[in-house]
């Protein structure tokens, strides 16, 4: 095309996506209380990007977040400052988010699509969650393994465990939709195949 | 609309607004790197005088800030807390506390007091720039990076602040929703995270298609027209000035 | 030679239902067309094939006789599309800036954007919420600016879809008087709606939609006694004719 050139609607689309999620990864991190303990969802929303944007896009959305708490934004739970969490004892959770998007949108994204392979992939990209936050936070308050775990993980088990449920129930109600919203506008790309008409 | 708040920007006029936000994002990178670098009490005693400096000179609602900061203050208890406690060390010289070694303090104390200076640090950019700014000042310093699509991010960042307070609204109205239909007598806790998640996952889907469908509209392109800056003679005097604040911590 | 001009245009979704069948019209420059139906009629997928956000299954549409496919971008500046919900529609932080995005997207002078900019909110009467937040703006503001980011793009067809949706009688009055404003500095209006009683009165035709195809076309007194049979609502109460069919004064 010799004028300018309009960006492929899919394209678009995905950006927009993926946008919407680090948006609402943010939102996530905001302490909203839903019953009688806070709960934080960023996690949750973490692991809605990998199954519902798949590895790319999903990992575009949380190296968004990150960036924007690199910049300094106020993004990440509870804290004020992005910069100094990137820093803080809770820093080394924030890889682990990498890992997750990635390990939940590639697996999720293999053979046919089912709740099983669904659980499975959130449950691998959890698993990759922890690591690195866990040493981290060893190495910076120089605990031992016990208290560490004690402290930093079985907390978060039991939320873990509902918020997997509820992402797998959600790939059944509303990710088909999705996908098929999403085929749909790629079905008929508006300005892709300008070609055809010439 | 009570978190349109949420980014801290106070627009105020003053030398730090109206700076250009390039070399502005450039002294905040600079004096990071001095919070990082720095050892010794008066090093961190500067900073510190620098910073609030900044932070009187950008007319910043230092109250406000000081209220934010309250959970930021209970990490910080806790590490120096587990600092104090763990590592390994003589006790301390005036009065002993069974379990507490000098040098875990002190090291506690340190950490501590870096985290609050780059906490500062974040404050006055934050402050003292529009998120507008920020996208357009990120824009600018990505477009000569390789493999990174600068105009795609830019346009990322800006629909992230765009949609913040639409869908932090639609989340409000579902739950307050939610609750008009007594949800909290619920027993069932996923349920519960269901019936507040799926159809705030399912509006804001929506509301991503028509945004999609209105910038295809209008003509969205990735090669838009490009934001300009103006550098004035005071913008590299401060640029200057962190950059030898920098450069004397880090050649100590 | 019509402005606008569809041709057996047909759209069908990938499960089969036809969204609109045959869908034959045309414009001529400078008509103000309502076009009716009620909901799930298709007039929503209709008009976004106008600008090409869909593709036809089957069929064309016209701009000035040039085929919309040829050249998007220049097919999308003549024709501006007022979205529904106006809300959606905001893509900046503040109003200038969203109003720019339009005339940014086509890689204009940053002087000229600024030009643009403030010539489309003064138009509006929106100039002195350039700064301010769009989302804190009342229903009608927000259509009335992105009425603005539209007129930015200096159309010269504009499309608006159901643009009373949740307007309280003020906000109605603001953008019924913008839209006649519009058609009378020019502008080609096709209106999409299925509130005859607010605006029939000004257009020169009535075009209905029912079940994905065109039924009726023609002057608006002889159609709309016939609406009501495709769904669409005729105001009770005593008519005065389609004079009386408008909420201004």
């Amino acid at each position: 095309m010799s004028k300018q050139s309009a960006v492929a609607p899919m394209n678009l689309r995905m950006t927009v996506y993926s946008a919407l999620f680090t948006t609402l990864i943010i939102i996530g991190g905001v302490n909203i209380p839903i019953g009688p303990v806070p709960i934080v969802l960023a996690d949750f929303f973490v692991m809605l990007a990998g199954l519902f944007l798949g590895p790319k896009w999903g990992l575009a959305s949380v190296l968004l977040w990150l960036f924007l708490g690199v910049l300094g934004l106020p993004v990440f739970a509870g804290f004020k400052a992005g910069l100094a969490v990137l820093m803080g004892p809770t820093a080394g959770f924030l890889p682990g988010y990498v890992l997750m998007v990635l390990a939940v949108g590639l697996l999720a994204g293999i053979g046919k699509p089912s709740w099983a392979r669904n659980t499975l992939a959130l449950i691998v990209g959890n698993i990759l969650l922890y690591p690195p936050g866990i040493l981290w936070l060893k190495m910076l308050l120089h605990l031992n393994w016990p208290t560490v775990l004690a402290a930093y993980l079985l907390p978060f088990l039991p939320g873990t465990v509902i918020k997997i449920v509820v992402a797998v129930a959600l790939g059944q109600t509303l990710l088909p939709r999705f996908k098929q919203a999403v085929s749909e506008a790629s079905w008929q790309p508006a300005n892709d195949n300008d070609e055809d008409e010439q | 609309m009570a978190e349109m708040t949420f980014f801290h920007y106070f627009p105020r006029d003053s030398l730090i607004h109206r700076m250009d936000a390039r070399l502005k994002l450039l002294c905040m990178i600079l004096l990071s790197v001095a919070a990082t670098l720095a050892g010794t009490v008066t090093e961190f005693a500067f900073l510190t005088f620098v910073l609030g400096g900044a932070i009187c000179l950008a007319r910043l609602p230092v109250v406000a800030l000081l209220k934010d900061m309250r959970l930021f203050a209970l990490l910080i208890l806790l590490l120096v807390a587990a600092n104090a406690f763990f590592v390994p060390g003589r006790p301390l010289p005036y009065l002993s506390i069974p379990g507490v070694s000098q040098e875990g303090l002190v090291m506690g104390l340190r950490f501590a007091w870096r985290l609050l200076l780059i906490l500062m640090v974040c404050m006055v950019m934050t402050g003292a720039t529009s998120l507008l700014t920020f996208k357009n000042v990120v824009e600018w310093y990505l477009r000569p990076v390789p493999l990174v699509p600068a105009a795609r991010v830019a346009t990322m960042m800006n629909l992230t602040f765009v949609l913040f307070p639409v869908i932090f609204d639609t989340y409000a109205e579902m739950r307050a929703a939610q609750k008009a239909r007594c949800i909290e007598t619920r027993k069932n806790i996923i349920k519960r995270v269901m019936f507040t998640v799926a159809p705030l996952l399912s509006q804001t889907l929506r509301k991503a298609d028509e945004i999609a469908y209105a910038m295809e509209a209008r003509c969205y392109t990735e090669e838009r027209t490009r934001a300009v800056f103006r550098t004035k003679a005071q913008d590299w005097v401060l640029t200057a000035v962190c950059l030898v604040i920098c450069l004397a911590v880090a050649l100590r | 030679m019509p402005i606008l001009e569809t041709r057996n245009l047909t759209h069908i979704f990938p499960n089969g239902a036809a969204a609109i069948q045959d869908i034959n019209f045309s414009v001529a420059a400078g008509e103000f067309v309502v076009l009716a139906g009620a909901n799930g009629s298709g007039k929503t997928v209709l008009i976004r094939h106008l600008n090409g956000l869909l593709k036809p299954t089957k069929g064309h549409v016209f701009i000035e006789g040039a085929p919309i496919g040829k050249d998007i971008v220049q097919a999308r500046k003549k024709i501006g599309l007022i979205f529904q919900d106006a809300n959606s529609q905001i893509v900046g932080q503040t109003v200038a800036e969203d109003v720019a995005f339009g005339p940014e997207n086509l890689n204009l002078s940053p002087a000229e954007v600024k030009r643009i900019v403030q010539e489309a909110l003064e138009n509006v009467g929106l100039s002195r919420y350039a700064d301010q937040d769009p989302h804190l703006l009342s229903g009608g503001q927000q259509r009335k600016l992105a009425i603005a980011g539209i007129l930015a793009m200096q159309p010269k067809i504009i499309l608006f879809d159901e643009p009373f949706t949740g307007l309280d009688y003020p906000g109605v009055l603001q953008v019924l008087g913008e839209i006649m404003r519009l058609h009378k500095t020019g502008h080609t209006i096709i209106l999409v709606t299925h509130e005859l009683e607010k605006v029939l009165a000004h257009a020169d035709r009535l075009v209905i939609i029912h079940e994905g195809r065109l039924v009726e076309d023609g002057l608006p007194a002889e159609v709309f006694p016939r609406a009501e049979q495709y769904g669409v609502r005729i105001p009770l109460g005593k008519i005065e004719g389609v004079e009386s069919m408008t909420w201004l004064k």
